[in-house]
Formats: C-alpha cells, sequence, structure tokens
C-alpha cells in the first residue's frame, strides 16, 4: 500500500516520457492534450489521496527490499513524513492544476508532466523513508529527475542553469554521502530513531572525523536548501526554470534538503551530538549568514523571479537556523515555517507565472500598475506577501515569532540575540523587496505604464483558482494554527 | 570437471584466432559465425569450470623445474574469468557489425580472439611466473590491435602503450624474481607466501621491492603517473577500447596487483608500513587526476577512457587498503566497472559508427535520433556517479566501507576522493547526456563550425572526419541493429540487477575475501 | 687416451690450416671447404661436450706430451666444450646467411681472402676457449684481432677502412694492456701455465706480498679485455665496425669476437688468479658499475640512432654491459647468468643482424628508419625474425632474453647491497630496449601508404632466398629453444663452471 504513491505516478511519468503513442496522448494537438491532461489530472489525485490516506491511516513500516545485507530499502511513516508528505501533495496537485494552462505557454508539455509526475512519487517516497540509505536513494532520483524541469525551455541559459542546478546538488549530496559512511560504521543501524542512534563508543572513537563528516552532511543536504555556501544554483535555475517549476523547486525540493537535515540531525546523529560544539556554531553562523545575505541579495534584485529565488534562500535558512538552535520552541517555529513558506513561496511564484503569462514581463520595474489589470493575481501576491514578512495574523508571523523565541531560550549564548536581531532584519528587507511590487502595482505613478500593459486581464480561472487557494491558506493557516502548532510540538518534544 | 579444461580453455581462443586466416571461409558469414562458435565454446566451457572448480591445476609447460606455466582456478581467478568470459561474446557480437566500415577485419579478428585465451590465461594463472608470462604476452598480442587503423595517431598511441606496458613489466618482473626466491612457493596463496625467516632484517628493502612491483604492474592499470597510454589507445576501434582498455587488459592489470598483493607479499606484511603509504598516495590521486582530465577532455572516447583512469584506481584503492573488506571492494568494482563502462563504450561506439561524430560537442540533439542508445548512456553514466539502485552504488559503498574500517587517514582521504570524483564524474558523463536530449535551441555555432554541414558534393560525400570516420547527416542518423543493442540491453539489465539485488554477488566475494587474513 | 680427447686439438688446427688452404683454393672450393671445416669442427667440438658430460670432469691435453712447465696445454671441460660448439653453430649459421652479401659486396678476388680470415679466427676462438697456457691466450688474442680487422676491412668502403683503423687501434692498446699484464703475472709468479700461475697467486694472496702489484696486474688485464670487447666507455670503435661491415662479418664480431674475449677474462678470473682474490680486490665492482653504464648508455644511444645496424650495434654495448654486470655480482649465479647471456645474446644478436638485412633488402637498400617503413609486410620472414630477436632483447618469456633477464635478476637477490641497483638497471634497461626494438618492430609494420610515405622496394618471398630464409628460421629455432628448454643448458653452464677452476 506504501509503494503505491511512489508507484503509481513515476510508473505513468515513465509511460509519458516514453516515445509511444505521441498522438494519443501528448503534445500534438488539442484533443491528445485534453486525454494529457486529463491522465495526469487523475494520477495526481489518486497519488494525493493513496499517498494521504496511507500517511494517516495506513500500516506504519515496510521493507520494500534489501539492497545489500542490514541495508533494507525501508519506508516508515512517522509525523514528520507526514507533515511533509500532506504540504508535497497539497502543493504538487494546486501546482499540477495550475500547470495545465501554463505549461500551453512553454510547450513540450508531455515531457514537463512525465518528470513532474515522476518527482512526485520520489519525493513521496523520500518523505516515506525510513532509514538514511533510503532517503539518499531517493534524494539522489529526486535531483536527477527534477533536473529536467528546470531545463525545460531547452534555451542555451536554461541548459547550464540545470547544469548549475544538477552539480550543487550532485555536490552536496556526495558530501551528505560522505558522512553517510561515517554514520553507518560509527551508528547501530541507520534506521530513523527520534534522538539519534550514534554507537557512543564508536562515536567518541571516532569524534574528530565523525564531526567533520556530519559538518560535511550539513553542508551537503544545506545545498539543496539554499543554505551558504552552496546556494548559488537556486538564482540561476529559478528564472528560467517554467514557473510552476520554479514554484515546486522553491516551495517543496528546497524543502527535501530540510527533511533531510532533520533527519540527520535529530533521527542518526541526535541533537546532543552536536549541541554545544563548533558544529552547531558554524552551523548557526552559516544559517544567520544565509538569512541576511539572501535578503539583501533578493532587495537589489531587479528581475522578479529571481528575486523570489534569492527569497527563497533566506527563507529556507529561517527553518535551518530554527533546527540548528537544538530547542524544542525553535523546531516548532522551524517545521510550522517549512510548512508556511512552502505554501506562500508557492503562492508568490505562481504570480510570477500568471505575470509571465498574461504579459511576458519578468523584471519589477515593468510590473508597475499590473494591478490595474489583474487585480485577483495581485491580491493573492499581496496576502502571500504579507504573510511571507510575517505580519500578523498572516502565518508566516507565527513561525518568525516561535524562531526569535527559541532561539533566545535555546541557550546558544551570543545566538541568543543575534538570530532574533538578524530575523527582524531580514523581515524588514522581506517587506522591502516584496512590497514594491503590491505599491507599484496598485498605486503606479504613471498611469501611461498602465496603458503600456498588454490588455489582458486575470488569467483563467485554472489558473486564478489555485493561486487563490493557497493565497487563502497563507492566511488562513495563520489564524487557525492551533491543530498545526500542537502537531509540530508534539513531533519536537519527541526527538528533544 | 578435468584440470585439463583450464588448458584448454586458454589454448582454444589462441589456436581458434590463429586459424581464422588461414582456414578458407566462403563468405563474411560464415566466418564470423565460425569466430562467435570459438567464443561462446570458451565461454561456455569457462562457465563449466567456474560451476564444477577442478581442484588440481594442470602444467601446461616447463620452462625449467621451478619455472613452468601452470593454470589452477581459485576464487579470485573465478571472478576475473567469470567476468571475461561473459563479456567477451557480447563484445564480440558487436564488434561484428561495428567492423563493418574498418579494415583488415580478419586480423583484427584473428588477435582479439586470442587475447581471449591470454586474458585467461591471467586469470587462471596459478602462480607468479605464469601470470607474468601471460601478463607480457596480453601486451604484445593487443598491440595489433590498438594499431589497428595503422594511421599516424595510431602508430604512435600503439608504441605509447607498447613502452609504458613493457617497462612496467620490466619493474614487476623484479618483483616476480622477488617473490620466486623469497617466497616460500611462488604458487598463489591466500596471504601470501614471504618466507619471514628468510627476510630477517631487509624488510626495508623488500618493502622497496613491493613498490617497485606495484607500480610496474600499475602501468597497466592506468595509475598516474603511468596513465597516459590509455586515453591514447583511444584510437583503437571501439571494441578494442571497450573490452580491453576498459575491461579485459586494465583489469588484468588490476587483477594482477590483487594477487600480488593478497596471494604473494601478503597484506599482513604490508598493512602499516611505509610502503602503503607510498602506493596508496598515488592511487588517490589518480582517482580525481583521471576524473579531471575527463571533465576537460572532448572527445568521446578520450574522455571515457580517462574515466577508466580514475574507475581502476577505485579498484585499486580497495586493493592497497591491505584488508579483505578493502580486496572484496576492489572486486566489486572490478565486476561492475567492467559491465558500466563496457556499456559506456559501447553506445559511444554506436553513436561513431552510426553518426560519424567524436567529439562531444557534435553530439547535440543525438538522443532524439538515437534513443536507445542514449538511454543507454545515460543509464551507464548515472551507474559510475553512484546513483543508489544501480552498480555503481554498491560497489562504491563496499569501498568506502572498508576504508572507513581500516582507520587509515589516507583512507578517509581516499573516500573524500571517491566523492570528489563521483562529482566530477556527474560532470562528465551527465553533460553528454543532457546536450544529446535537450539540445540547446540556439546553438551560438552553426553546423559547418561542427563539420556537419548537409552533403551537397559528391566531394563532399567523401568526406570524412579527423580518424576517417564519415559523418553522417542528422536525418539519416538512427539506431543501430539488434547485434549493437543487444550487448546494451544485456549490460543494462545487469546493471540495475547488480545495482537492486548485489547480495549474492557480494556473499560470494566476501567468501572468497574471508580465506586472507 | 680416447680419440675423442684429441678432438679440441685437432679443431684448433684444422681451422688454423684451412686459412692458408683456402687463400690458395678457387672461390667455390674455398667457400666449399670453409663450410665443411666449420662443420667437422662444430661436430667434434659436440662429440667433445658428449664426452666430458659423460666422464664428468675436465681433462688435460698436453701437446706433444710435454708436462708443464714447458709443454703447452690445453684443458677441455664441459663449458669449454659447450662454447666451441655453440660458437661453431652459430659461425656456421652467420657464414651461411651472410653468403649473398658477402659475395656482392666484396671484391671476388678477395673472397678466398674472406674464408682464410674465417679459418684463422675460428682457430682463434677455439683456441682462447680451450687454451691452459696464458701466453698462448695471448698470441691468439692477436691472431683474433688480425683477422677482425680482416673481416670488418674486406668491403672496401671509407667506412669500413676507417673503422677498421679504429678497431685496430683500440684492440691494440687492449692487447698492449694483456701483455703487459701477463707480463706482470709472469713476474709474479715466474709461470705462464694457468694452473701453475693460480697456485703462485693464491700463496701471494694469503701471504699479502705483493698486494700492489696484483691489483695492478688484475686491472691491467681487465681493462685491456674490456676494450676489446667494448665494454663501456671504449665502445667507441663498435658501432662503425659492426655497421657497415659485410653482414657476416656484422653477425659474426658481435656475437662470437668480443664473447672469445670475454670467455678468456673469465678463464682468467677462475683459473689464473682465482676468483676469490678477484672478489677481494674491488675490481668486479668497477666492472660492475662500468656493466651498468654501459647497459643504460648504450641503450640510450642506440636510441637516438637513425641507421639500423647501427642501431642493433650499439644494442651490443648494452648487452656486453649486461655480461659485465653478472660478473660484477661477484657471485657464481651471476657468472652463470652473464656465461648464459653470452649464449643467448650470440644468438639474438646474430639473428638481428641477419634480418636487418632482410628487411634494408626489400627497401632499396636504405638503412635509415623511414625507408624501412612497412618492410615487414615486403619480406615476411625477416620481418617476423626481427620481431623474435627484438622481444628476445626486451625479455619477452618464451625467448632467450628471459631466461638471461630472469637468470640476473636471480644472481641480482643472492647480493645484497648491490641488489636495489642492479634490479633498477636491468628494468630501466628494459624499457630502453623496448623503447628501440619495439619502435622498429612497430615501423616495420606500419604500411607506407598510410604514413603518407613513398616508399619502395620489392618483395622478397622466401623461395627467392631459400638459403638465408633457413638460416632465419635456424637462428629462430635456436633462440626458441634458449627461450624454451633453458634448464638443461643451464645446469650444463653451471656444471661446466664448477669444474672450470
Amino acid at each position: 500500500m506504501i509503494l503505491l504513491p511512489i508507484f503509481l505516478p513515476v510508473a505513468v511519468g515513465v509511460l509519458l516520457l516514453l516515445p509511444v503513442g505521441q498522438e494519443v496522448l501528448g503534445d500534438a494537438g488539442k484533443a491528445a492534450l485534453r486525454a494529457l491532461h486529463a491522465v495526469v489530472g487523475v494520477v495526481l489525485l489518486i497519488t494525493a489521496v493513496a499517498a494521504l490516506t496511507v500517511a494517516w491511516t495506513g500500516p506504519d513500516s515496510l521493507t520494500w527490499f534489501e539492497l545489500m545485507r542490514g541495508i533494507p530499502v525501508y519506508f516508515h511513516i512517522d509525523d514528520v513524513s507526514r507533515l511533509f508528505v500532506t504540504v508535497i501533495s497539497l502543493i504538487w496537485v494546486l501546482v499540477g492544476v495550475y500547470s495545465f494552462v501554463y505549461m500551453e505557454h512553454e510547450g513540450k508539455e508531455r515531457r514537463f508532466f512525465g518528470f513532474y509526475l515522476i518527482v512526485y512519487g520520489v519525493l513521496v517516497a523520500l518523505s516515506f523513508s525510513g532509514n538514511l540509505i533510503t532517503l539518499y536513494l531517493f534524494y539522489e532520483l529526486m535531483t536527477l529527475t527534477s533536473m529536467p524541469l528546470v531545463l525545460h525551455n531547452g534555451s542555451h541559459e536554461a541548459i547550464m542553469a540545470a547544469l548549475k542546478y544538477l552539480f550543487y546538488s550532485m555536490c552536496g549530496a556526495y558530501l551528505g554521502l560522505f558522512g553517510i559512511f561515517f554514520l553507518y560504521r560509527c551508528c547501530d543501524t541507520l534506521t530513523f530513531i527520534p534522538g539519534g542512534v550514534l554507537n557512543e563508543a564508536m562515536a567518541a572513537e571516532n569524534q574528530t572525523i565523525l564531526m567533520i563528516a556530519v559538518f560535511g552532511m550539513l553542508i551537503g543536504f544545506g545545498a539543496k536548501a539554499g543554505m551558504f555556501p552552496l546556494h548559488a544554483w537556486l538564482p540561476t535555475a529559478h528564472p528560467v526554470a517554467p514557473s510552476p517549476a520554479s514554484a515546486v523547486m522553491s516551495g517543496i525540493i528546497a524543502k527535501a534538503g530540510v527533511l533531510a537535515l532533520i533527519r540527520v540531525v535529530y533521527y542518526i546523529a541526535g541533537p546532543a551530538f552536536i549541541r554545544g560544539t563548533w558544529i552547531q556554531t558554524a552551523w548557526m553562523t552559516l544559517a544567520l549568514l544565509t538569512v541576511f545575505m539572501g535578503s539583501m541579495l533578493a532587495f537589489r534584485e531587479p528581475v522578479f523571479k529571481k528575486r523570489l529565488a534569492y527569497s527563497t534562500v533566506s527563507q529556507v535558512s529561517y527553518v535551518l537556523f530554527g533546527l540548528s538552535v537544538l530547542s524544542e520552541t525553535a523546531m516548532e517555529g522551524a517545521l510550522l515555517h517549512v510548512v508556511f513558506h512552502a505554501i506562500i513561496k508557492s503562492a508568490l511564484f505562481l504570480t510570477a507565472g500568471v505575470f509571465i503569462f498574461q504579459t511576458d514581463r519578468t523584471r519589477v520595474e515593468e510590473l508597475r500598475g499590473i494591478g490595474k489589470k489583474m487585480p485577483c493575481t495581485l491580491w493573492c501576491y499581496t496576502f502571500a506577501s504579507l504573510a511571507l514578512i510575517g505580519i500578523p495574523p498572516a502565518s508566516g508571523f507565527i513561525s518568525k515569532w516561535y524562531l526569535a523565541q527559541g532561539a533566545m531560550e535555546g541557550g546558544v549564548g551570543v545566538f541568543g540575540w543575534a538570530g532574533p536581531a538578524v530575523l527582524l532584519l531580514s523581515a524588514l528587507l522581506t517587506a522591502g523587496y516584496l512590497l514594491p511590487v503590491v505599491t507599484d502595482g496598485f498605486f503606479p505613478k504613471d498611469t501611461a505604464v498602465v496603458t503600456a500593459l498588454p490588455d489582458r486581464g486575470d488569467p483563467p480561472l485554472m489558473m486564478l483558482i489555485p493561486l487563490a487557494i493557497l493565497a487563502a491558506l497563507t492566511l488562513l493557516l495563520g489564524i487557525f494554527a492551533n491543530p498545526l502548532i500542537r502537531f509540530v510540538s508534539g513531533i519536537a518534544s519527541s526527538v528533544l | 570437471m578435468n584440470a585439463i579444461g583450464l588448458a584448454v580453455a586458454v589454448l582454444l581462443p589462441v589456436a581458434g584466432g590463429i586459424l581464422i586466416p588461414l582456414l578458407p571461409f566462403h563468405s563474411r558469414k560464415s566466418r564470423l559465425v565460425y569466430i562467435e562458435c570459438v567464443v561462446l565454446a570458451t565461454s561456455a566451457l569457462t562457465f563449466c569450470l567456474l560451476l564444477h572448480r577442478p581442484e588440481e591445476g594442470v602444467v601446461i609447460f616447463e620452462f625449467t623445474s621451478n619455472l613452468t606455466l601452470s593454470l589452477k582456478l581459485d576464487g579470485l581467478g573465478t571472478v576475473f574469468a567469470g567476468i571475461i568470459a561473459a563479456l567477451w561474446p557480447f563484445a564480440t557480437l558487436y564488434a561484428f557489425e561495428y567492423m563493418k566500415h574498418e579494415e583488415h577485419e580478419v586480423i583484427f579478428f584473428l588477435f582479439y580472439t586470442v587475447t581471449f585465451g591470454v586474458t585467461l590465461g591471467i586469470a587462471l594463472a596459478e602462480d607468479l611466473v605464469t601470470m607474468y608470462c601471460f601478463y607480457e604476452i596480453l601486451t604484445l598480442v593487443t598491440l595489433p590491435l590498438v594499431m589497428h587503423t595503422l594511421t599516424r595517431e595510431a602508430v604512435l598511441a600503439s608504441r605509447t602503450y607498447l613502452y609504458y606496458s613493457l617497462g612496467g613489466a620490466a619493474f614487476a618482473f623484479i618483483g616476480v624474481i622477488f617473490i620466486l626466491i623469497y617466497g616460500t612457493t611462488a604458487d598463489f596463496v591466500p596471504g601470501g607466501v614471504l618466507n619471514l625467516q628468510k627476510i630477517g632484517e631487509h624488510t626495508n628493502l623488500l618493502l622497496l621491492i613491493y613498490v617497485f612491483c606495484f607500480f610496474g604492474f600499475s602501468v597497466k592499470a592506468a595509475m598516474f603517473p603511468f596513465s597516459g597510454w590509455l586515453p591514447k589507445a583511444g584510437v583503437a576501434p571501439t571494441p578494442v577500447t571497450a573490452l580491453l582498455h576498459a575491461v579485459a587488459v586494465v583489469k588484468a592489470g588490476a587483477f594482477t596487483l590483487m594477487r600480488v598483493t593478497y596471494y604473494s607479499f601478503g597484506p599482513q606484511f604490508l598493512q602499516r608500513t611505509w610502503a602503503q603509504t607510498v602506493v596508496m598516495i598515488p592511487v588517490i590521486f589518480t582517482i580525481v587526476y583521471g576524473c579531471s582530465r575527463a571533465v576537460k577532455e572532448t572527445h568521446l572516447k578520450r574522455r571515457l577512457a580517462w574515466s577508466t583512469v580514475s574507475n581502476l584506481s577505485y579498484i585499486l584503492f580497495g586493493v592497497v587498503l591491505m584488508s579483505p573488506a578493502g580486496l572484496m571492494g576492489g572486486l566489486c568494482h572490478m565486476i561492475f566497472h567492467a559491465v558500466m563502462k563496457i556499456c559506456a563504450f559501447f553506445c559511444a561506439g554506436a553513436v561513431i559508427y552510426r553518426s560519424g561524430r567524436e567529439y562531444i560537442y557534435q553530439l547535440d540533439g543525438l538522443g532524439r535520433r538515437m534513443p536507445k542508445v542514449f538511454a543507454a548512456f545515460t543509464i551507464s553514466g548515472m551507474a559510475l556517479m553512484g546513483v543508489p539502485g544501480l552498480c555503481g552504488f554498491i560497489s562504491k559503498w563496499n569501498l568506502v566501507r572498508a576504508a572507513i574500517e581500516s582507520r587509515n587517514l589516507l583512507g578517509y582521504l581516499g573516500v573524500a576522493a571517491l566523492m570528489v570524483s563521483a562529482l566530477l564524474t556527474a560532470i562528465y558523463m551527465l553533460t553528454i547526456s543532457v546536450r544529446a536530449f535537450f539540445p540547446p535551441k540556439d546553438p551560438n555555432y552553426t553546423e559547418e563550425e561542427l563539420g556537419l554541414a548537409p552533403v551537397v558534393s559528391a566531394e563532399a560525400e567523401n568526406r570524412v572526419s579527423g580518424t576517417g570516420y564519415r559523418i553522417i547527416p542528422y536525418e539519416e542518423i538512427c539506431d543501430p541493429n539488434w547485434m549493437m543493442l543487444l550487448p546494451l540491453a544485456v549490460f543494462v539489465t545487469a546493471m540495475l540487477i547488480f545495482g537492486l539485488h548485489p547480495q549474492p554477488v557480494l556473499d560470494g566475494l566476501s567468501a572468497l575475501t574471508a580465506v586472507i587474513r | 687416451m680416447e680419440l675423442v680427447q684429441n678432438f679440441p686439438f685437432f679443431s684448433i688446427i684444422l681451422a688454423l690450416f684451412s686459412g692458408p688452404l683456402c687463400s690458395i683454393l678457387d672461390r667455390g672450393a674455398a667457400r666449399r671447404v670453409n663450410t665443411a671445416v666449420i662443420l667437422i669442427i662444430g661436430v667434434m667440438s659436440l662429440m667433445v661436450l658428449h664426452f666430458t658430460i659423460s666422464t664428468g670432469a675436465s681433462y688435460v691435453y698436453q701437446m706433444g706430451h710435454f708436462p708443464a712447465p714447458w709443454g703447452n696445454e690445453i684443458r677441455v671441460g664441459q663449458l669449454e666444450a659447450c662454447m666451441a660448439s655453440f660458437f661453431c653453430v652459430v659461425m656456421l649459421l652467420c657464414m651461411l646467411s651472410g653468403r649473398r652479401e658477402l659475395e656482392r659486396e666484396v671484391q671476388t678476388t678477395k673472397q678466398n681472402l674472406y674464408y682464410a680470415m674465417i679459418g684463422l679466427l675460428l682457430s682463434s676462438l677455439l683456441a682462447l676457449i680451450y687454451t691452459n697456457d696464458l701466453f698462448t691466450a695471448y698470441v691468439f688474442v692477436e691472431i683474433n684481432t688480425i683477422s677482425a680487422c680482416g673481416l670488418i676491412m674486406i668491403r672496401q668502403n671509407g667506412r669500413t677502412l676507417e673503422a677498421a683503423m679504429r678497431y685496430m687501434i683500440m684492440s691494440l692498446l687492449g692487447s698492449g694492456l694483456l701483455l703487459m699484464g701477463i707480463c706482470f703475472l709472469y713476474d709474479l709468479t715466474g709461470h705462464l701455465l694457468m694452473s701453475n700461475i693460480k697456485e703462485s697467486v693464491g700463496e701471494l694472496a694469503a701471504s699479502g706480498m705483493y698486494h700492489v702489484p696484483l691489483l695492478i696486474t688484475i686491472c691491467l688485464i681487465s681493462v685491456g679485455i674490456a676494450i676489446k670487447s667494448a665494454l663501456f666507455p671504449f665502445h667507441a670503435w663498435l658501432p662503425d665496425a659492426y655497421g657497415y661491415s659485410t653482414l657476416s662479418s656484422s653477425a659474426i664480431l658481435s656475437s662470437l669476437v668480443s664473447k672469445g674475449y670475454i670467455f678468456l677474462l673469465i678463464k682468467i678470473f677462475y683459473r689464473v688468479i682465482g676468483f676469490d682474490v678477484i672478489r677481494e680486490s674491488k675490481v668486479i665492482n668497477v666492472l660492475f658499475v662500468f656493466g651498468i653504464m654501459g647497459m643504460i648508455l648504450g641503450s640510450v644511444f642506440a636510441i637516438q640512432e637513425n641507421h639500423i645496424r647501427r642501431m642493433i650495434a650499439y644494442s651490443s654495448v648494452a648487452q656486453i654491459g649486461y655480461i659485465y654486470m653478472g660478473f660484477g655480482l661477484g657471485t657464481t649465479a651471476g657468472m652463470i647468468a652473464a656465461l648464459y647471456h653470452i649464449l643467448s645474446h650470440a644468438a639474438t644478436k646474430s639473428l638481428l643482424f641477419v634480418a636487418a638485412s632482410g628487411l634494408t633488402d626489400v627497401s632499396d637498400d636504405r638503412t635509415d628508419f623511414l625507408g624501412l617503413t612497412g618492410a615487414g609486410y615486403r619480406n615476411i620472414l625477416a620481418g617476423m625474425a626481427f620481431t623474435v630477436g627484438s622481444l628476445s632483447m626486451v625479455g619477452t618469456p618464451a625467448f632467450a632474453g628471459f631466461i638471461s633477464k630472469l637468470l640476473f635478476a636471480q644472481a641480482a637477490y643472492e647480493t645484497t647491497h648491490k641488489l636495489v641497483l642492479a634490479l633498477v638497471a636491468l628494468a630501466v634497461s628494459t624499457v630502453l630496449n623496448a623503447v628501440y626494438f619495439m619502435k622498429t618492430v612497430i615501423r616495420l609494420y606500419t604500411p607506407g601508404w598510410r604514413a603518407g610515405l613513398e616508399v619502395s622496394g620489392t618483395r622478397i618471398r622466401i623461395k627467392d632466398q631459400p638459403l638465408k630464409s633457413a638460416m632465419l628460421v635456424c637462428f629462430v629455432i635456436l633462440n626458441l629453444f634458449l627461450g624454451l628448454c633453458s634448464e638443461p643448458v643451464v645446469r650444463l653452464l653451471a656444471e661446466g663452471l664448477e669444474r672450470f677452476a
């Protein structure tokens, strides 16, 4: 049963990639395209339903097969899996619906949806992974299969960006693998168990090398999460990818790095191993540096999608900072921010997609007056922006609150006040780079720009509805956050 | 199974190969059928021998009373003989199709078949002298294959190959004699044959001899600084580069090193000595060096050759860990790399054969025309990178495990080198796949610049690329026929099976290496 | 005394007298006489060999039954008989295979003279092998020198005349030093017969008297013979002498003449002065060093050479270096290796010369490498023979060179301080050998049209040159025999050496 939501999309995706039946199901004609949309939509829905059913009601674990003796490919569903798989499914389905229309603009839908489905399956598997090897397996597959989403439009820059993405991710993955090798040596098992599985005798014996290895993993998996120093792929890859791809890359795939880090830190190495060591200090420093740097770069970035990409760099490092504090409150904040940021950033990228779809405008200054043409879209953008900045009662406020509180309670010395300070500064910067689009969009100083815009209004409903849902969620989750907070505090208290 | 079978397995392809130009064949087809029959018979015989392993050895020839050519099958030999016997029939089949566009086919198949026997001889050798002899002969019988096209490049490459190989053998010879004199026997015994009493206080001298011997044999395994010959030898026809320069010859180098290290000198004697350090450093360096050269290289086959350089040093890295686990990792990579690299080379060969394009920048969009070939190429590339689920990951895992267990600082460094190398592998393999499947819409160079402009005149019709392949217009390129695709399919399947269910292989290998202490 | 015991003496005399006989006969008859004499001597030597093996001891043959110190003695054992037979075989093969060149390159009137010289040379070689008298040895050394000069000069072009002059001067210098050494010995001991000298030298060495004069004697003799046998750095005369003389001369000079001197040196080491004394004198260390330098530098010179026969000649310098290195190891095993290398090198080097001439024949007599492009296709047998010779030189298993390399390496392991040097030298020299020999082989099998060269030359099939082809086959068989069935030969040499002193 666990395998169904993994295999169904992968199988259908692979079928779509094979060069058969192009006329019936594909981008050849109107009818074929409609059939393609139908198939993809159905598969997405079935998968989402199956994944959620499995996650919330199904069996807990499954050993699929043994890769090598003692190294099974093993799935185990715990609360973290549930959290992630829910977010993934939600966003994947919504963005999928959005891209039915959007991808007409880009072409080669069959290939896009093929990879889109495969990545979905891989992500579900990634969140169900029950041990480190399985996680690594699907992590690499995710990199490889999501790469074609980036290079979709086939221009030279797109290919270069995709390769950059690939090589940064690979670099990160291999740093992770390096650590896995040492952890395998020093742990009793690689199965995820809250609090870690480190064999203390072995760990004490190999203290130095193990620390280096774990730090390597932090950097490595941090690459996907856009943490300095391996963050540079994000601003290159996002502007050239189709907007739905950017949305899921920022919203979900960057979070896969977070998931891997949670697993490594809280379920394998254990917070006790890291707490108070130079690893923690370095990690916190890097995270805060990235938060600040991302915001600064976003602030002075004129290309809209690139600005959002830098924003992702900054925001995901909020999560990483929360994780690095190793205190319950901070971790709750981090997990909340995972959810909120996924939704918010997807919404933002979808907005950017709408702008491109309707007007082909990519630079911020070209978007002046856009609110006059497409008010609904810009309202959605506004809600999402407010949430990201952290204005109560929108969702971002809650996660940031918990993060700051956690940092101050965490007993991490100077970071106790430096962290919240940086977060606050970054929030201000966030406001600085997101809100001008809103103000200039609704209230252009010069009405000439409005008439210069192409005469196209809000996008078709197929695009607008997913966007609206996401925007609504940014607000609603902030207002009705209690169940979610209870859920994440359960996770946090189990590992700390 | 009688031990005579061993001698037959070695001599059958040798004799069968020599007979090729002598027998009167009516047509090309009947000759090819004959060749395939010889190869298949040898493979079948070898597998029979592997399954029913004869206990005793057999003496083929006696130089002197203490210097015999004798064959015996043991665990390590089983692995190598198995690899060769499994791959040769496929490679021959592939060569039938490929060699259509090359000349002097008869001579080519003569040496190609003889090489089979000689390589089996290395695998089945009972003692060091026999192995050394076959090792030298291997150099000589593969020489005509390297210089097959007889162009200036090919001749220069074959010269380089010869100098390197014979030079290496000369140094290895020192070690061979050493074992003859200081060993209790020249036969291969797991754990080594050194007579420690006889050695007395000269330990350092003898370690020096080991280092000489290691560097000598490592020439065939293309370790830095002796790796230059391998990419140059890429001028040979692809069946040669694929089978010999990715599997038979270079693995023979690695295999001899395993023999020398684990079955003659003995890991016990070498462990944690300066000799181990001295041999480990170049091995680790080569792992990275080979990859970085591959990234720089723009010629398809030469890039794969550099990749082989790096991957062979993975095997050697296992060897120089001087522990049973290390040997197991090395053997594992020996098997898996054979499959992965031969697959990659066959794809490259199919591309050259079907399109006449040899440089990577000429491959834009070929994935559309030859989807099957490039799919196989991508899979083998991912396997080489070590994507879990494919076989490369398994061998890398075992190698690294051994390295970490060795608790040696250089071992850790080696692990890091493996990771760097994996990244570089991703770069040099996947860029090709991306180019082939996702060609840039607006290439900033024209077809003329690539030498790929559509053929317009009769004169241009005969135009050939650098090494004599005719460039074929883009629209006419397509996947090759079954003789080339079948091996690819088999190899891809093997990569998947080994990647997903490697346990039987690993069990076999660990049983084999467990006898070494 | 059995008849067969007389044979050594007979063969020396027979060879000696065949010389004058050939000079008065007409050309064809002289040729036949020469061939017959070599053949007969070969058969006699083999019979002697058989006899000495069956008795298992060496015997002394007194000429005219005069006992020492007045009489002249011959001493015959396995080793001597073995060498004699082998020299005859090689000489016969060389003569037969060089016949066509001889008739083409040498004036008709001088051909008789050539056969006479060969007779003298053979007789002097045999005498050097068999004699037990130091002065007799000296006399035959001189005869050897003169006849060898004749062999070089007989092809009268400028290069050979110059080469012969050089050879003459160097050789005479060597002879002079040798003579001085013999004089010193005579002065110190009062004897000329080898066995007597050895006794006296043993006493001198034990008493510690005349230490310096004895050392000087050893040096003089060693250097003298080293010059004559072209040990580096005294090799300057060699490439021209071997490179430009007629084929049989080159083959015989390279494979036999220098080996005769070397055998004499071994004899002096073992039978005159005593190997223990030699070993203590440290002279062998000097020989070792120069041997190694010869091994390396000879090959380096050969690599730079563009003339195929001169290249092979330079290779001789390297090979002689091997032999001296074997001496220099100072062990019995080293000496056996050196002796074996004398055999294997003699067989291989003459093979190479003959094959090279076969290859130049089909390349319009061009001797440079470009000219030889593709020659292996035009003369298949010569090409294959050259390949065999090259592989043997490189030390590929199954060929003679492999066994000598093996023996040298094994011998090296018996020493300690020379071990690494000797082994590295062996390895490096193998690499260098590979460089120039295999380069040539590859060149032979590169078709000219591919290399973009205009190469002309007619094809030669086996039946065009039956004699030479047959001889090439014989050489190849000889080489393979030494490579594959070396054990009896090595045993023979080892036993012979044991009974030699």
